[in-house]
């Protein structure tokens, strides 16, 4: 599992689109953590969170998802998640991640839902 | 033997060593869903990936599985409890997508490196290394938990 993390920012309307390759880690901190920076910089207040169905995410990553979650709701900012595998939805849910971030099937879906939401 | 050079554990190790680990290696097909071990079980064996995923997990409170890794590179290994005391895998492995593994016994592993103690140094010298690299990941993890925390406690 050594695949690096990168992130590319995209914007669909109103929000920030975290376009994420490869597996999240702990290691991946540092990439997440400037990804939000420059998303919040922009003046971003929605996120989605782009997984593709192949994306690893390990106990390590999981802690760095939580503490974006953490920061989006200190800073008010709604924050979602797409793409992501059947095996890490139910990871997600059972971890609790999703009281605090949707999870739609795709981008799609998600934007056509939170374009709409102030 | 081929296989068994691209895994971490045996890097260094001369052809000769190589042959007398293939003798002692049996290829296997596992399927989607089959465990290879699970945790807490007595470590039996060591685990080398020729093709296929498995995933390693650790059971959280017996209610949810929490991912540690996935093992997808040909030469990926699992199992390393079979050559540490006290022999008991920390983590269950399954496999996620159908796999043809290698499969190395603990008894006959052991006894080669009691027979042969530079291929036993070399292994537990490998092991050592990598297990440095998952110590620094875990610590890395503890790191941004405790973050975390101090972010809601430090508004």
């Amino acid at each position: 599992m050594n695949q690096e993390t990168e992130i590319n920012l995209e914007k669909e309307g109103d929000i920030t689109v975290f376009d994420i390759q490869r597996d999240v880690t702990a290691f991946s901190e540092s990439v997440f953590s400037k990804a939000y920076q420059d998303a919040d910089n922009q003046g971003t207040k929605k996120i989605l969170l782009k997984f593709y169905e192949d994306a690893y995410i390990n106990s390590g990553g999981i802690a760095i998802l939580i503490q974006l979650l953490a920061k989006t709701r200190k800073n008010n900012q709604l924050i979602c998640i797409a793409g992501l595998s059947s095996h890490f939805k139910k990871i997600f849910n059972m971890v609790g991640i999703t009281k605090f971030a949707k999870i739609y099937n795709t981008v799609y879906e998600a934007v056509a839902v939170i374009a709409g939401e102030s | 033997m081929e296989l068994l050079s691209l895994c971490y554990i045996f890097k260094g190790l001369s052809t000769s060593q190589f042959r007398r680990l293939s003798e002692i290696t049996k290829e296997e097909h596992i399927q989607k869903g089959e465990f290879l071990m699970h945790e807490g079980q007595k470590a039996e064996a060591l685990f080398i990936i020729k093709e296929g995923e498995v995933e390693l997990l650790t059971s959280v409170n017996d209610t949810f599985e929490l991912p540690i890794t996935i093992l997808r590179n040909p030469g990926d290994c699992t199992g390393t409890s079979s050559i540490v005391a006290p022999y008991v895998y920390s983590l269950s492995a399954r496999c996620v997508k159908a796999a043809q593994i290698f499969i190395i016994k603990q008894i006959a592993l052991e006894k080669l490196m009691q027979e042969d103690h530079k291929l036993g140094c070399v292994m537990m010298k490998n092991l050592a290394q990598h297990l440095l690299g998952r110590l620094k990941e875990t610590r890395q993890e503890l790191k941004i938990h405790f973050k975390t925390i101090f972010q809601s406690i430090h508004p």
